[in-house]
């Protein structure tokens, strides 16, 4: 793709014939340290950890300690029993409904995309000129706009209330930039490549799978990641489409918890950590595909 | 761009597309018309969740036992029951049977005939209908026919304060108008939060309104908005009312954080608890909320009387507002046996049984036996008090963002938030209600 | 759909079909729905029974309507004080992120953390931190002996509130994104910039932020229709309140469409909702160079 580099050299204003200083002694390295970026990195470090910091103390003290002793103080006494209140409810199905959702979302996101994408690098057409305007201006739809339809749409369909309810909008609206990652990545494959599997008198079907799906791994699992979160963070969805509990999904039913554990904030964050430690998890295994998944549109 | 493809002509393919968007299209209108969900041989009933919904549960679960259709029940806990009922009763998979506060809750299904009437079966068995205290089974009816069968307590809105604090601080119980302002004046003094508000969720201001309406003016001026005229709003006693609650928020009487602490989290009445703050306008289940959470307080500590009368008032001083209680209704697409199971379920709801469960729960049952089984109750001083308040009401005005239709108390609810965070006068409000 | 193949001797290319899955389910679920919002908007529906026409009723309405008015406004300056505030911010700990300092890593996955949870979650937590009897709230306006902690009950508190929370979650983002820009940058520049005796702030001003400027577009107009569509964070926290001091458009839509249930002036709202969206979007498209990506292929 085209470089969004410039690639001229900088123009600096003249500095005058100041003595050369010495080169910097590794290769890599950012020439001076960069003072105000720490400093602001340290207040910021505050801003984070401090919040985050409310967050576990809170979960691990029963309820009337916190009340009594506010979220800063360390509990005198230690216990898991928030844990315990949420994994012994209706968190594990949450869970469960959520991971359901997700991986179907990846699963249409990444099977449409290719394909969408595959057609419209490949495909000598006005009309694929066309499918990609259609998905660029997909890109300007909020989700937040087309619920009301969404919701009729759900309810004509019978599937309201149902996991299905929220798996097909999120993953329609995962489509556009999964077809912008995936034609930008498709874009770079050499024609060579295609001629000498075409020698092989290979089908389309089989360029897709031996040559195209491989070559574009790294953007096919951006597009997974960046849909799999949609999925897994969205919210206005399964507000609006969804309603018991068999269905709910972890944004809801933390939102539901709400009005069930009430001033039992050590449970209710209890339940905050717990839905974040799937993808924390993930994080850790899998650092650099969550990165470019988040970053799906703004990497580019 | 080159149109280099040689091997197909272009329209074909257009067309596919077209006829495959075709074909989709009707699919889409076609569907929508069958029953709700559940279906089979379940019912689905959907109750709000609080502290009394294990006693629905525990019904649902004894109704089991013997029936042939099994009732599935759906807690619908959050600040939002009443948006997500409404949601969902525009689809296939609305619930057979549900909670709701009758009048204006139910009226736009009435008006689309998505609920059963009720009344024949009242009128085939008179036991069921005299089980019940009759104007709360009116409250409930939507033009003089019965669509919900009462199913929780009473609940009144009273005015709960910490016995203890007033005692410390010299006072009684206030009776007037004055006695309440000379309470709020002395807690200030004492850096006691006079009055608790859960103002984050907005119906407890709106009870504040409600209570001083109703003294000044009587509970006419609201029946006339209710019915439909909307000028009311611009009732002298009204704008008395806005006036009242926006000296009360400027001078503190909430306390300055009452717009982010809310009710329905419980923040409201466990600072309450704290006895950091005097008194607590709330529902009567206020009192078995705190019995729940804080027990020592509700023991030692809570106390409660009737809403202060005004000085130029002209209304009924033993009028009461709130909710008369909460009623099942049932889907009109719950036909045959499945009604049968849904009507012998609802009759449930007016034996003694389940009128003990409420009682024992704190709540006094909307039953007419009621005032038998008071003696029972785990706090008798209470329940008999409820029950007098309500038996002797001149009236009992609905809650009114019950007692509206959803396109009405949605902005009214908006409209009262910003009375009481000062973005509206007084005049402003009135003024602005008028309009609806 | 069986793909065709070509007996040309060049590779044989995947016709438009490819392509009919994909654009029929994102059609159906995103740019359908489009069209039916549209329809809406010129309608009365209540949800129960069918929508009846109305003309422009919806559209008068919404013109004269001081609610709308004040929620565009809302919108407009979250917008911009999101713009404002956030792009230093994410700029400065961007490059300093970028570059090579000791605890830079540790201290970037810190800081990386609230990206891993969901808005709902974030805003839960927030919530109880901003409790004016139990939360931080309560303790930070004691040591100050502030006489209230009511920062969501004031309209410029909870607007700064809402401000700040979707800031903490999103920072990081957006670091990231200038993080990805600023490793780009090549070294000589920086060393050619050393040579001629510039400092760190003019080599940022000089070096950095010129050659920036396409990631600078691409994160501004990330947090253009980020801001215009914040939703879960508002629902959560102060629910448009107090009074109408947080209703930003996309609150007032949902609180129209499924709290008052007039879903055919919330269609409205959705519409002029779309339109500022897709204005902005349509910028990104400009501005960053997705067209230009297609028009580099068309010389193939």
């Amino acid at each position: 793709m085209t470089s969004t580099i410039d690639k001229r050299p900088p123009r600096l204003a003249d500095d005058g014939p100041r003595a050369e200083r010495p080169r910097a002694r590794r290769p890599f390295r950012l020439p001076r340290a960069n003072y105000p970026g720490g400093l602001a990195a340290l207040i910021w470090l505050g801003i984070v950890v401090v919040p985050l910091y409310v967050l576990i103390v809170s979960t691990i003290q029963t309820r009337q300690s916190y009340l009594e002793n506010g979220p800063l103080s360390i509990p005198d006494e230690i216990t898991f029993d928030a844990y315990r209140t949420v994994l012994e409810g209706d968190f594990p199905r949450y869970l469960l409904n959520t991971l359901v959702v997700t991986v179907a979302c990846a699963a249409i996101a990444v099977t449409l995309a290719v394909t969408v994408a595959y057609s419209v690098v490949r495909t000598r057409s006005r009309l694929s000129r066309r499918v990609f305007q259609l998905f660029l201006l997909g890109l300007a739809i909020p989700s937040q706009a087309v619920i009301i339809p969404v919701y009729l749409i759900i309810t004509e369909l019978q599937l309201y209330d149902t996991l299905l309810a929220i798996i097909l909008p999120t993953a329609a609206f995962s489509l556009p930039v999964g077809v912008l990652i995936l034609v930008g990545t498709m874009r770079d494959i050499d024609e060579e490549l295609y001629e000498s599997m075409a020698l092989d008198g290979a089908s389309q079907v089989r360029m897709l799978l031996q040559l195209v799906v491989p070559v574009s791994r790294a953007g096919i699992s951006t597009v997974a990641v960046f849909s799999a979160l949609n999925a897994w963070n969205g919210f206005l969805f399964p507000l609006i489409l969804t309603q018991s509990p068999e269905t709910r999904v972890l944004t809801l039913g933390l939102y539901d918890f709400v009005g069930e554990f009430r001033t039992d904030i050590p449970s209710l964050l209890a339940a905050v950590v717990l839905s974040i430690v799937p993808i924390f998890t993930a994080y850790l295994f899998a650092r650099r595909q969550l990165i470019n998944g988040l970053m799906g549109v703004g990497g580019r | 761009m080159r149109s280099s493809d040689p091997w197909r002509p272009r329209r074909p393919r257009t067309l596919a597309a077209a006829a495959v968007l075709a074909l989709a299209a009707p699919t889409l209108a076609a569907c929508g018309s069958d029953g709700p969900g559940g279906g089979g041989d379940t019912l689905e009933v959907w109750v709000y969740q609080d502290g009394s919904s294990t006693i629905q549960q525990e019904f649902v679960d004894r109704f089991n036992e013997t029936s042939d259709i099994d009732i599935e029940l759906t807690q619908i806990p959050g600040e939002s029951y009443q948006d997500r009922m409404r949601t969902a009763m525009g689809t296939p998979n609305a619930p057979d049977v549900f909670f709701n506060w009758g009048g204006g809750s139910i009226s736009d299904f009435v008006a689309e005939d998505m609920l059963v009437d009720l009344t024949p079966y009242f009128d085939d068995d008179p036991e069921f209908q005299d089980a019940f205290i009759p104007t709360i089974l009116d409250a409930g009816a939507v033009e003089g026919r019965y669509y919900g069968v009462p199913m929780r307590g009473v609940q009144p809105v009273i005015l709960f304060y910490n016995r203890t604090l007033f005692g410390e601080a010299g006072l009684e119980a206030p009776a007037t108008w004055d006695d309440f302002l000379t309470a709020v004046d002395t807690f200030q003094r004492d850096d006691i939060t006079p009055v608790v508000l859960g103002g984050a969720d907005i119906w407890p201001n709106m009870m504040w309104l409600e209570y001083l309406l109703d003294r000044q003016g009587g509970s006419e001026v609201f029946d006339r908005i209710r019915n439909g005229d909307a000028s009311a709003w611009g009732d002298p006693a009204m704008l008395y009312a806005a006036e009242t609650v926006v000296e009360l928020v400027d001078s503190g009487a909430f306390g300055n954080d009452f717009r982010s602490v809310a009710t329905t989290n419980d923040g409201a009445p466990t600072f309450f608890a704290s006895g950091e703050a005097a008194m607590h306008l709330m529902g009567s289940w206020e009192y078995s909320n705190q019995l729940t959470n804080q027990p020592e307080f509700a023991e030692n500590d809570l106390a409660w009387t009737t809403f202060p009368t005004l000085p130029d008032g002209v209304g009924d001083p033993s009028s009461v507002v709130g909710n008369p209680t909460n009623y099942w209704s049932v889907n009109s697409q719950v036909e045959g046996e499945r009604l049968d199971a849904a009507v012998e379920f609802l009759k449930l709801h007016g034996d003694e049984d389940y009128a003990q469960a409420l009682i024992d729960n704190g709540d006094i049952p909307t039953t007419s036996n009621a005032v038998d089984l008071i003696g029972s109750s785990p706090n008798p001083e209470f329940a008999q008090f409820q029950y007098d308040m309500v038996e002797n009401a001149a009236s009992f005005t609905l809650s009114w963002d019950q007692a509206l239709p959803a396109s009405q108390s949605a902005p009214m609810i908006d409209a009262i938030d910003q009375l009481f965070s000062g973005q509206l006068s007084a005049q402003e409000f009135v003024d602005s209600m008028q309009e609806l | 759909m069986k793909p065709q193949t070509s007996k040309a001797p060049r590779a044989g290319r995947p016709g438009i079909a490819w392509a009919i899955p994909g654009v029929l389910f994102f059609a159906f679920f995103a740019a359908a729905p489009m069209g039916i919002v549209a329809y809406l908007s010129f309608t009365d529906w209540d949800g129960l029974s069918d929508p009846s026409w109305t003309g422009l009723d919806n559209w008068t309405r919404l013109w004269e309507d001081d609610g709308m008015r004040n929620a565009v406004w809302l919108s407009l300056l979250l917008t911009a004080l999101t713009w404002l505030t956030q792009t230093p911010i994410t700029l400065l700990l961007g490059v300093w992120a970028a570059g090579r300092q000791r605890n830079r890593a540790v201290l970037s996955a810190v800081f990386f953390l609230p990206l891993l949870a969901s808005s709902v979650a974030l805003a839960l937590l927030w919530r109880t931190i901003f409790d004016p009897n139990f939360g931080l709230a309560a303790d930070i306006a004691d040591w100050f002996d502030l006489e209230s902690a009511d920062l969501l009950g004031s309209s410029r508190g909870a607007f700064a509130a809402i401000l700040f929370v979707t800031g903490w979650q999103f920072i990081p983002f957006h670091m990231l994104i200038y993080q990805g820009g600023a490793r780009q940058i090549p070294r000589s520049f920086y060393d050619a910039a050393s040579i001629d005796g510039a400092g760190t702030v003019r080599q940022f001003f000089h070096i950095t932020l010129p050659q920036l400027r396409n990631t600078i577009v691409t994160s501004t107009v990330l947090m253009v229709v980020g801001a215009l569509t914040y939703f879960d964070t508002v629902l959560i926290l102060t629910r448009g309140g107090p009074g109408d001091a947080t209703e930003i458009v996309p609150y007032l839509m949902y609180d129209t469409g499924f709290a008052a249930f007039d879903l055919g002036y919330a269609s409205a709202i959705a519409c002029a909702l779309v339109v500022v969206a897709t204005t902005a979007s349509l910028l990104l498209v400009r501005l960053t160079g997705f067209t230009r990506m297609r028009s580099t292929r068309e010389g193939m």
